[in-house]
This record gives C-alpha cells, sequence and structure tokens, in this order.
C-alpha cells in the first residue's frame, strides 16, 4: 500500500524545523510503523539524502527508547502500545501520517525525532531506588509483602520510561512518570524508609526540570503504551501532601 | 595453528565448593581511603555493567559508565522476560546451590568452566536477596513469600519473576543503584557514547577511545581498568530477538588489541519467537519460554497439512517434544526445542505461510485451569502475540519459531572475569565463562546481576591491589595513537560513496549466518561462509553509503561500524564452529550426531574452551585452548528422554 | 514540617487550587441554596438576606466574602500559574493535535479552563456590581411580618433581571461557562488533592460532571423564571403576600 508522511524535519537543537513531505509506497500490512520508516530511509538515503533521524531499539514495546507522534498522539491512536508496536495493518492504502517528536522544553530535540530525555534519569536519582548497597541485604523471604502489594507494585513499576506521558499531555507534565515510580515503593516494605525523601526530592527535580503542572487531563494515562494509571499521580500528591507534614526520620 | 599454548584460567585450588570462599580472602583488598583514587571504566548499563558500576560506586571508586542508549535504563537486558533463577529452594523441591551448579554444567553440555558455574550458584541466592531489597515488586504468594516457577529445563520451581519483565524490573533495579551513585557523585554517566578502542599502556588496559553519538566528536577517557559489559553479538544473525543496537563493536575492537574471543560459535537459538513475517522485518520478537510450561507444542501428522489448527484431530496432531522426550516434553532445553523444530519443519511439516513455524497450543491449559488463570500468567505475552500477528492465541494456537536470542561464547576470561589484556574484564554476555555451549533459562540475568554485584567488586580490587601501575592520562602518546586509528577508521567508512546501506549488507551477512551458522551447521555450508563472508566484507569497504556527517548525530555510521565488526566476527564464528567438529549444546553439527539424530559430543578432542587470537585482518587468527575439567559433574550423554 | 519544601512546588499549586476550588463549589451549593428562596417569595427571600448580614453582628458576612475573596484570590494565580507552566514547559506546539482517547478526560472542558475561569471572574465582577455593589439605599426597605426592617432585595433582584434581557442571556451564557469549568474543575480537585482511588476515578469524574450541571441549571433558572413570567415575579410585592405569592407561582408552574 502507499502512505503519504509528513515527518518533522530539523538538523539540530537550535535549527528550525518544519514538516517534510514523503510518498513511500510498496508498504506491507505486517510491517511495523518503523520498518515502514527504515523502507523510507533505505530509499532516501538511495536517492542520495539524508535519511530521517529516530530511535527505537528493542522493538517490541519494553526498552522505552522509540517514541514518535503519530497523527498527533505519543505512540500513535491506538493506545497501549509504543511506536515499534504500531503496525501498518492499522492503516489504509493512501493514508496521510503526520510524524513528529515528543515534544517539551524538558525534552529537547537532538535531530529531526529524536529527543533528549535525560531529564528522566536526574529526577530518578533524586530517590528512584531503594536504598541499599550491595551484599546489606537480608533473606529475600524475611520481607513478606502482599500479593495484591506486590502487584499493584508492578503496575506502577511497569513505566518504561519512554515519555509519552509528557508527550501526550497538553501541560507537558513528567507527573505519571514521578507519580508511577513513587507510587511502587509505597506499596512495598522496602521503600518506607525512604518515602517522604523520594517525594519530595522527586518532585522537586521534576519541577526543576521544566515540566509543566498537571491539570489532570488523563491523556497521560491513555498514551501511556503500559496503561499506568492517573492514580498514581493521585497517590504521589498524598504522598507528596504528607511528606511536607513529616518529621525527619518519620 | 600451535595447540602447545594453553590459556591459565587462574581457577583457584580446593574443592569447587570452597574455591569462591577461599579466594575471596585470600585476594588482595584496595584500602578504602585508596579506592577513590582509581577511576574505572564500565561500558555498557545491562545487568551487569549498571550493577558493577553501582557496586564499585558505592565501594568508593571513581567510575565512569558509559552507554550507547540516551539512558542506561533501556539496555537490552530490560527485554527478557521469564525469570532469573536462584538456588534458594525456597520451595522445597529438593534445589540447593550444587543442583543449580550441576545443572548448568549439565545444560551447557559440559563446555562452561565447573568453578565459574559452582560461583554463580553460590552467589545466585544472594541476587535475590539484594534484588528484593531494591523493591523489585517480585511475583508473591498468599503470605506473602516470594513465588517460584519452573522454567526451561529445571526440574526444579527456582525461577524468581515479575510478570513477564522480570528483566525489565531487575534492570531498573540496578538503574536505580546505578543512579544513586550518580546522585552521589561516585559514578558519572556518559550515556549516548559508543565505545570504539581500547587503549593499552604498557600492555595494560588504560582506557577507552568513544565516539559522542550526538556531536559524533571522539573522546578518551582514561582509568585504572575496563570492564566490558556490552552484552552478546546476537544481532550477527540480522534478525534476532535481540535490540537492533545491539552490537559486538565494543568487544571485537578489543579482540583486535589482544584479547581473545572464545567460543565464538556458541550461540543459542531460542525456540520460542514470533515467526518471521515479511523481507523487511527488522527483528524477531521473542515469547518467554514460560509459555511451554502450559503450552503444547505440535505440528500436523501429515506433510502439508494446511488446514486450520481447530480443524486438525488430535490423532492427527503430532506432540513431537512429548513423544520423543516423554520425560522432560515440551520443557526440554533450548537447543533440542528448537533443533526439533527446525527437523519437523524441514520434513515439510511446519505451519505458517512461510512453513517454518509449529504450534504452541494453549487450548489443554485454557480447560483445565481456565481462561482467568491464563490470563493472569500470561497476559500480556499473549496481547503482544495478538498485536503482532492479528491471531488472538486464546482461540487459535500460537505459532512459534527459533530465533537467534543469546550467545554463549565471548571474550575468554579468567576466573576473575579478566581477558587475556590485563586490567580489561569482561562480564555478563560479552564474556563466555559460564553457560558452555548451551545456557538455561532463566540464566543470563543470574550472571549477569552474579558479575556486577557479587564477583567484580572482589576481583577488581584483586587486580588493582595486586597490580603496579604508572598515572596516565588522556594526553599519553597512547590515546594519541589510538584516537588517530579510530578517525581513521570513521574516515575510510565514511569516504566510500558507494550506493549500498550498512542494513543491506547486514542483511545479506545475516542470512548466510543464519542459513550456513544457525542451527546446524556442516563443513561444506561452514567452508562457503568462510568463502563468502570476506567477500561481502571486500565489497562493503568498496561500495557502502554512508550520508551525512561524521561530525553529527549519524545513525547510518553507528550501524555501519557495528556491521563491518560483524563482518569479521562472523567469519570467526564460523571457523571456530567449523573447527569444533562436534555437536554440543546450541552447536550442532551435522557430521557429528548418532543413529537417532541426537547430538554428539566428543569429550576426547573438543573438552575445551577455543579462544582464538587476533593476528590480523584476513590472517587466520590463532586457537589457544582452554582445557576443561569435570571433577564434579561427570561428562555425560545429555539425555532428556 | 518541611518548610524548604514550602516553595510552591506544582503538586502543591494543585493541592492550593483543589482547595480553594472545592471551597468555592461549597460556596456556590450555598448560594444555590439561598437563591432559591426567592421562590418562596420576598418576605423568605429577604429575610434570608437580613440573616445573612446580621449574623455574628454582621461578622460572619465579613468573613465568608474575606475568605471568598482569598481563596478566589489563590484559586486565580494557581490556575494562572499552571497556564504559564504550561507554555513554558512546551515552547513549540503540535503541528497536529490529536486525542489519544480511551480513559483520556482531555476535552474542550479541561482544556480552558483557564478561558473559562476567565469569563466566570468577568461575571463575578458584574455579579458583584449588579447586587452587592448595586445602590441598597434606593431600592428601599421593606418591613417583615415579624416586625424587623430588610432591605428589599427582593425588589432589586426582580428589577435587575426584568430591567434587560440581556443581562439575562449574559448570566445563563455565564452559567454555561461556569459548568464547563466544574465538569473538569470538580474532580479534578479531588485528584489533585490525592483523595482518588483507582476505583474511585470514573465515580467521581461522573459525579463532578452532575454536580456541575445541577449547580448552572439551578442558577441559570432563576433569572430566567425571574424575566419570563414577571406576573409571579413583582418587585412591589408586599411580604403579606408571600403566602398567595407561593401559591401563585405553583399554579404557573403547574400551568407550565
Amino acid at each position: 500500500m502507499k502512505i503519504n508522511l509528513k515527518i518533522w524535519r530539523q538538523s539540530g537543537p537550535d535549527a528550525p524545523g518544519r514538516l517534510v513531505d514523503y510518498s513511500i509506497d510498496g508498504i506491507d500490512q505486517s510491517q511495523s510503523f518503523l520498518e515502514m520508516l527504515d523502507t523510507l530511509n533505505e530509499k532516501i538515503i538511495k536517492d542520495g539524502g539524508e535519511p530521517v533521524a529516530f530511535e527505537s531499539d528493542c522493538r517490541e514495546g519494553i526498552c522505552g527508547n522509540c517514541g514518535l507522534v503519530i497523527n498527533g498522539v505519543a505512540h500513535g491512536e491506538k493506545g497501549a502500545c509504543t511506536t515499534c508496536e504500531v503496525r501498518m495493518r492499522s492503516f489504509q492504502d493512501g493514508d496521510t501520517v503526520t510524524i513528529e517528536p515528543f515534544r517539551a522544553k524538558a525534552f529537547p530535540i537532538i535531530k529531526d525525532l529524536v529527543i533528549n530525555r535525560s531529564a528522566f534519569d536526574r529526577i530518578m536519582a533524586k530517590g528512584g531506588y531503594v536504598a541499599v548497597n550491595t551484599g546489606s541485604a537480608q533473606d529475600a523471604n524475611l520481607l513478606p509483602v502482599h500479593k495484591d502489594a506486590a502487584e499493584a507494585a508492578m503496575d506502577s513499576a511497569a513505566c518504561i520510561g519512554c515519555g509519552a506521558c509528557v508527550a501526550a499531555c497538553p501541560n507537558a507534565s513528567a507527573s505519571l512518570f514521578v507519580g508511577a515510580k513513587i507510587s511502587q515503593y509505597t506499596w512495598l516494605p522496602q521503600g518506607q524508609v525512604e518515602r517522604s525523601t523520594r517525594a519530595l526530592g522527586m518532585v522537586k527535580q521534576m519541577d526543576a526540570e521544566g515540566f509543566g503542572d498537571c491539570s489532570n487531563h488523563a491523556e497521560c494515562e491513555a498514551a501511556c503504551p503500559k496503561e499506568i494509571s492517573i492514580a498514581n499521580i493521585s497517590r504521589m500528591r498524598r504522598e507528596y501532601t504528607k511528606a511536607l507534614f513529616a518529621e525527619q526520620g518519620s | 595453528m600451535s595447540d602447545a599454548k594453553i590459556l591459565d584460567a587462574k581457577i583457584p585450588e580446593g574443592p569447587v565448593q570452597d574455591k569462591w570462599t577461599s579466594h575471596k580472602f585470600n585476594m588482595k583488598l584496595v584500602n578504602p581511603a585508596n579506592k577513590r583514587k582509581h577511576t574505572v571504566i564500565v561500558v555498557g548499563t545491562g545487568l551487569a555493567g549498571a550493577s558493577a558500576a553501582a557496586s564499585l560506586g558505592e565501594l568508593g571508586y571513581n567510575v565512569l559508565n558509559f552507554c550507547i542508549q540516551d539512558s542506561p535504563r533501556r539496555a537490552h537486558s530490560v527485554a527478557a522476560q521469564g525469570g532469573i533463577n536462584a538456588a534458594k529452594n525456597y520451595q522445597n523441591d529438593g534445589d540447593s546451590v550444587y543442583r543449580l551448579f550441576y545443572d548448568t554444567v549439565k545444560g551447557g553440555d559440559f563446555r562452561a568452566r565447573e568453578a565459574n558455574v559452582h560461583r554463580l550458584a553460590e552467589v545466585s541466592t544472594s541476587i535475590i536477596d539484594q534484588c528484593a531489597a531494591q523493591g523489585v515488586p517480585f511475583a508473591r504468594e498468599y503470605g506473602g513469600t516470594l513465588a517460584n516457577r519452573s522454567f526451561g529445563g529445571a526440574q526444579v520451581s527456582r525461577t524468581f519473576y515479575a510478570r513477564g519483565q522480570t528483566g525489565q524490573q531487575l534492570l531498573l533495579g540496578a538503574y536505580g543503584a546505578l543512579m544513586r551513585q550518580v546522585e552521589a557523585g561516585s559514578v558519572k554517566l556518559f550515556p549516548r557514547r559508543e565505545m570504539l578502542d581500547l587503549v593499552k599502556v604498557d600492555d595494560l588496559a588504560r582506557g577507552i577511545i568513544c565516539r559522542n553519538l550526538v556531536s559524533g566528536e571522539l573522546e578518551r577517557y582514561a582509568a585504572d581498568a575496563v570492564l566490558l559489559c556490552t552484552g552478546g553479538y546476537s544481532t550477527v544473525f540480522y534478525l534476532s530477538t535481540n535490540a537492533v543496537n545491539c552490537n559486538a563493536t565494543a568487544a571485537w575492537r578489543c579482540y583486535k588489541r589482544g584479547a581473545y574471543f572464545a567460543n565464538p560459535c556458541f550461540t543459542q537459538i531460542h525456540p520460542t519467537c514470533i515467526p518471521r513475517m515479511g523481507e523487511t522485518q527488522s527483528k524477531l520478537t521473542l515469547m518467554s519460554e514460560s509459555l511451554r510450561n502450559d503450552g503444547r507444542v505440535w505440528v500436523p501428522l501429515k506433510k502439508g497439512d494446511d488446514r486450520k489448527p481447530s480443524d486438525i484431530p488430535e490423532n492427527e496432531r503430532d506432540y513431537y517434544l512429548e513423544t520423543k522426550y516423554p520425560a522432560f516434553g515440551n520443557l526440554v532445553p533450548r537447543d533440542i526445542a528448537s533443533r526439533s523444530a527446525k527437523e519437523v519443519c524441514d520434513e515439510g511439516r511446519g505451519v505458517g505461510p512461510t512453513g517454518y513455524a509449529v504450534y504452541l497450543d494453549f487450548g489443554d491449559a485454557i480447560n483445565r485451569l481456565g481462561k482467568e488463570a491464563i490470563r493472569q500468567r500470561y497476559g500480556n505475552l499473549f496481547s503482544m502475540y495478538h498485536e503482532i500477528t492479528g491471531d488472538d492465541p486464546y482461540e487459535t494456537p500460537m505459532m512459534i519459531y527459533p530465533a537467534p536470542h543469546y550467545t554463549m561464547g565471548g571474550l575468554w576470561v579468567d576466573y576473575n572475569l579478566m581477558t587475556t589484556v590485563d586490567g580489561l574484564f569482561a562480564l555478563g554476555e560479552a564474556n563466555f565463562s559460564d553457560h558452555g555451549s548451551n545456557r538455561l533459562g532463566a540464566s543470563a540475568l543470574m550472571q549477569g546481576l552474579s558479575d556486577g554485584y557479587f564477583v567484580i567488586p572482589y576481583t577488581l580490587g584483586n587486580y588493582i591491589a595486586s597490580t603496579s601501575m604508572k598515572a596516565v592520562d588522556t594526553d599519553a602518546p597512547e590515546f594519541d595513537q589510538v584516537e588517530k586509528e579510530v578517525q581513521e577508521y570513521i574516515d575510510n567508512l565514511m569516504s566510500m560513496d558507494g550506493d549500498k546501506t550498512a542494513d543491506e549488507y547486514h542483511r545479506q551477512l545475516g542470512n548466510i549466518m543464519i542459513d550456513k551458522v544457525g542451527m546446524s551447521r556442516d563443513t561444506e555450508g561452514l567452508n562457503w561462509a568462510l568463502e563468502e563472508i570476506p567477500k561481502i566484507r571486500e565489497e562493503f569497504w568498496k561500495n557502502l553509503r554512508i550520508p551525512g556527517d561524521a561530525k553529527d548525530y549519524n545513525k547510518e555510521l553507528e550501524k555501519a561500524g557495528r556491521v563491518a565488526d560483524f563482518l569479521e566476527l562472523g567469519e570467526l564464528m564460523a571457523r571456530d564452529a567449523l573447527e569444533r567438529n562436534e555437536s554440543c549444546g546450541g552447536h550442532f553439527r551435522v557430521e557429528s550426531q548418532d543413529e537417532e539424530g541426537e547430538a554428539k559430543r566428543d569429550d576426547e578432542n573438543y573438552c575445551h574452551a577455543a579462544a582464538w587470537r587476533y593476528l590480523g585482518l584476513g590472517d587466520t587468527p590463532e586457537l589457544v585452548k582452554e582445557p576443561l575439567h569435570y571433577e564434579n559433574v561427570i561428562p555425560s550423554t545429555r539425555s532428556y528422554k | 514540617m518541611n518548610i524548604s519544601s514550602l516553595q510552591p512546588s506544582s503538586v502543591l499549586k494543585k493541592l492550593l487550587t483543589g482547595i480553594t476550588g472545592l471551597s468555592l463549589v461549597l460556596f456556590l451549593i450555598a448560594h444555590l441554596a439561598g437563591n432559591l428562596t426567592m421562590f418562596a417569595g420576598p418576605e423568605v427571600f429577604n429575610a434570608y438576606a437580613r440573616f445573612l448580614h446580621h449574623f455574628m453582628h454582621g461578622m460572619f458576612i465579613r468573613f465568608a466574602e474575606f475568605g471568598l475573596l482569598a481563596f478566589f484570590i489563590v484559586h486565580i494565580w494557581s490556575g494562572i500559574s499552571v497556564q504559564l507552566s504550561k507554555r513554558k514547559a512546551r515552547p513549540s506546539r503540535y503541528a497536529y493535535a490529536g486525542n489519544a482517547g480511551g480513559p483520556s478526560k482531555k476535552s474542550l472542558h479541561s482544556l480552558n479552563m483557564a478561558i473559562s475561569g476567565g469569563i466566570i471572574l468577568l461575571f463575578v465582577v458584574v455579579h458583584l456590581i449588579n447586587f452587592k455593589y448595586a445602590d441598597h439605599d434606593a431600592i428601599g426597605t421593606m418591613t417583615l411580618q415579624d416586625g424587623t426592617v430588610a432591605v428589599n432585595v427582593y425588589k432589586l433582584v426582580v428589577q435587575t433581571f426584568q430591567g434587560s434581557f440581556l443581562l439575562v442571556l449574559f448570566y445563563m451564557a455565564a452559567m454555561a461557562v461556569l459548568c464547563s469549568h466544574l465538569m473538569h474543575g470538580i474532580w479534578s480537585a479531588f485528584q489533585s488533592l490525592g483523595a482518588t482511588r483507582p476505583s474511585t476515578i470514573p465515580f467521581l469524574h461522573a459525579t463532578g460532571i452532575a454536580i456541575a450541571i445541577a449547580l448552572a441549571v439551578g442558577f441559570f433558572l432563576l433569572p430566567l423564571m425571574v424575566y419570563l413570567m414577571r406576573g409571579t415575579f413583582d418587585a412591589d410585592a408586599l411580604p403579606a403576600a408571600h403566602a398567595e405569592h407561593a401559591r401563585n407561582l405553583l399554579e404557573s408552574v403547574i400551568r407550565g
């Protein structure tokens, strides 16, 4: 089938960008969306042009590296999947597809569709872990965790850090990402000791990175490939509020 | 080739159970106050890299940690689905450190080093404790204790898991530990850097040259030791379950700087992947092996039976694994499951559009346990399959076919994980040591974390404490020289202005590799591959096209460098496969099988690790052997019948 | 309490928006209940107004007004601040805007909270000019049945609405905008306060919309009916007539 594309091209972080039209024929239904772009790039290279820079790695929806805004929706309109999991089966012959990068001040564009998401790493550095040195752990079964709590923690921990929540949010807020990480540890006994410092630290860094405020549109949940609930944002706010009033060491 | 040279693995004396304990005591320690004076380069941020960098940072070393991804959290360990083994014996089903050791040596078909494997089994229990303490949300029983499942080839339940995302969760645990050290200032992170060469000073590994993948600039980093945690080389096959950016470049450039490459032909073809669909396919998707716990593998009895699976009655189905291997049935080790699938497909009984697929049927399990129970166990895998193929596995059997997945071969390391270049260590999948010729399911995560959390912190200290080295910085002439060579290499790649892309060469190589150096290998095919690969390589260096600029974000240049290395590595794999005229584990030589078509090992001639020493491009590398001694697990014919 | 973290973080801002917003909604509910006394005639309405102004020697209304003003200011400040952060956080906009659908609650209501909020602010100013800052001396007083003298705000309301259809329209339009604001605002406040659970989110979202509609309809009825039913709402109605008035009102409602 034939697909018309409007792809955001931008040669560098400060260069102006624009949508460029491409058209590609002979796309197969069984191809993935990124394989369609591979095919396009091969064609561009053969024609002497410079291929569209985009990122992907695992191509099975778990590494969180890929991320395009397809027709105005982060990871595409299908939902509950990453860009690499979008299949050409969901497009019709002759469709026009607009492809843009995830847009946010905190995710500066490196080139074309490639963005810098290291803001997420810096947020994680402020408490997205349980501080336990290698070797100082007790026997794992000495820390019983209710099955439901483990499941709930896993629901939050499923985040792949792709940044679709930020891309989809009308405010470019990172609340779902931060909320999910904070939530994971609220469910687990291991996470209790640093509960307050984690909530305060991660929220502070989130703000410092220049993400927008959350207005509860819940568009993030809808765009999240792992279907992480905005209940995590609610939980983050509870944690944060409690932390504001918490005494040191409690 | 000389057989006279023999590698010394520096295995400690004593009974296998005591080796690691006594070695830990005998190794020298670095004074706590001195650790921060020592810089350690860790390349890679997967399970091995992140756990090593974090643990070394905690100890006080000054760690520089590199990865090609935009964030350490994306390393390909993230994609491991099934689980991680540990000899906890929480299930009271007869597991022990010794049994895990035994199973791993046997599963590796007696081509792994006993001492390493025993150490792996010993520290496996600490890994689970460590990860649980980090808040990894492992599956739990109602009482709150950890849940286990039996996994690929094991008769005990020793696999810990976090839904189908165990690798992700373990990696996020290690990544968290890493980011904590970044925050503490003991680890400095360098994402989007690709290591392109190793710098040696006085024959010791003292630094690396990286390309900054954003600016394209070459960068130099000096250290007292270099740890390669760069994963495996399955992408040499082009289509594999590995991430598309996985590559062998760092390891390969180290090979060319004197690190021996061991057992390159030991690759694992994973039995449960979604079959190939089309020409432009960029990767194969793995379905966790845990599916084999409840799914039954079958093909039609008749050749060319193209009825819908639901229309094929029970008595016209061939549950070939259950019939051939009654004791293990659908849970036979990966190599056997893979090869059996290839056999039935080669017989013309394969299913699906290409005829290269077999059914994995959950019908019985759904009837027995109910749809909900199956959804609980495999929900995300089923929906993933549904997405990719358009078929609903709750209604119709899945189709699966083997795909390259893991490489047991890698840089040769001694017991201390040090390569033949002093000061250069290799951890995790990048080394060759623990899985022999076949890796058991749920053991890769175990090895990566074992090396990173619990082995290297000791052995690296010993190296640093016992090696005298001068102060080196990046202005040293050795850095000038290596950077110059790297620059020339890049200039050569950029200069060709040919008309084929790196991907095209990669696919060309991949086809040869999967066909001739894949699930089964023979002399003729291997010789043919040894002739063909250099031809492709030659053409590659004349006719490659890389658009854009080297001093810019340039994905094509990245790919080209990796493909260039694969074009050399592929040849070495074929050479190693040809040299090893026996069948063992994942390496099946058609010439070496018994009357029933089962793999025939040749312990008399091949009970060694084959390490290859680089002698220059185009020259046949030298084979150096490390003889393997089995003092505890006596080699026997693997039988899963 | 950790004072250093009291600089308004994004979470704290939303917390304040939520608290003030919900308080304002509670005020609206009380306000609506008060308004509905109009339907009981001038005696009840004026008595209610007098009670408000004399309760606790007039301190109550002062406190309430001061509180409302403060909440309003905080609500507006945090709202503007969210808007500004939004601009800053995404300097280059998408060329093509889409909706992810599914569990998303993004809507024209949620996207235009600043605009609806601004219109509501404008309305409040007009509303205060109309009633609070109207010339109460000119309106005159009314002696209630128990003999107390009350400002005849009933007359003020009736005169104001019967005097201008445009004003009635403006009130109705403003209530529609209020409805829009609250359709997102009410449930959102619970979410901002961290008072939601996975299971309660759909319920709160639906309830929020229902309350928004109920409030808007409640407010919107009064000006409309005052304007349309001139016979019933008589600016010069006497207190003694209140029983008859109520009967008339009932009959007119029954007649349609």
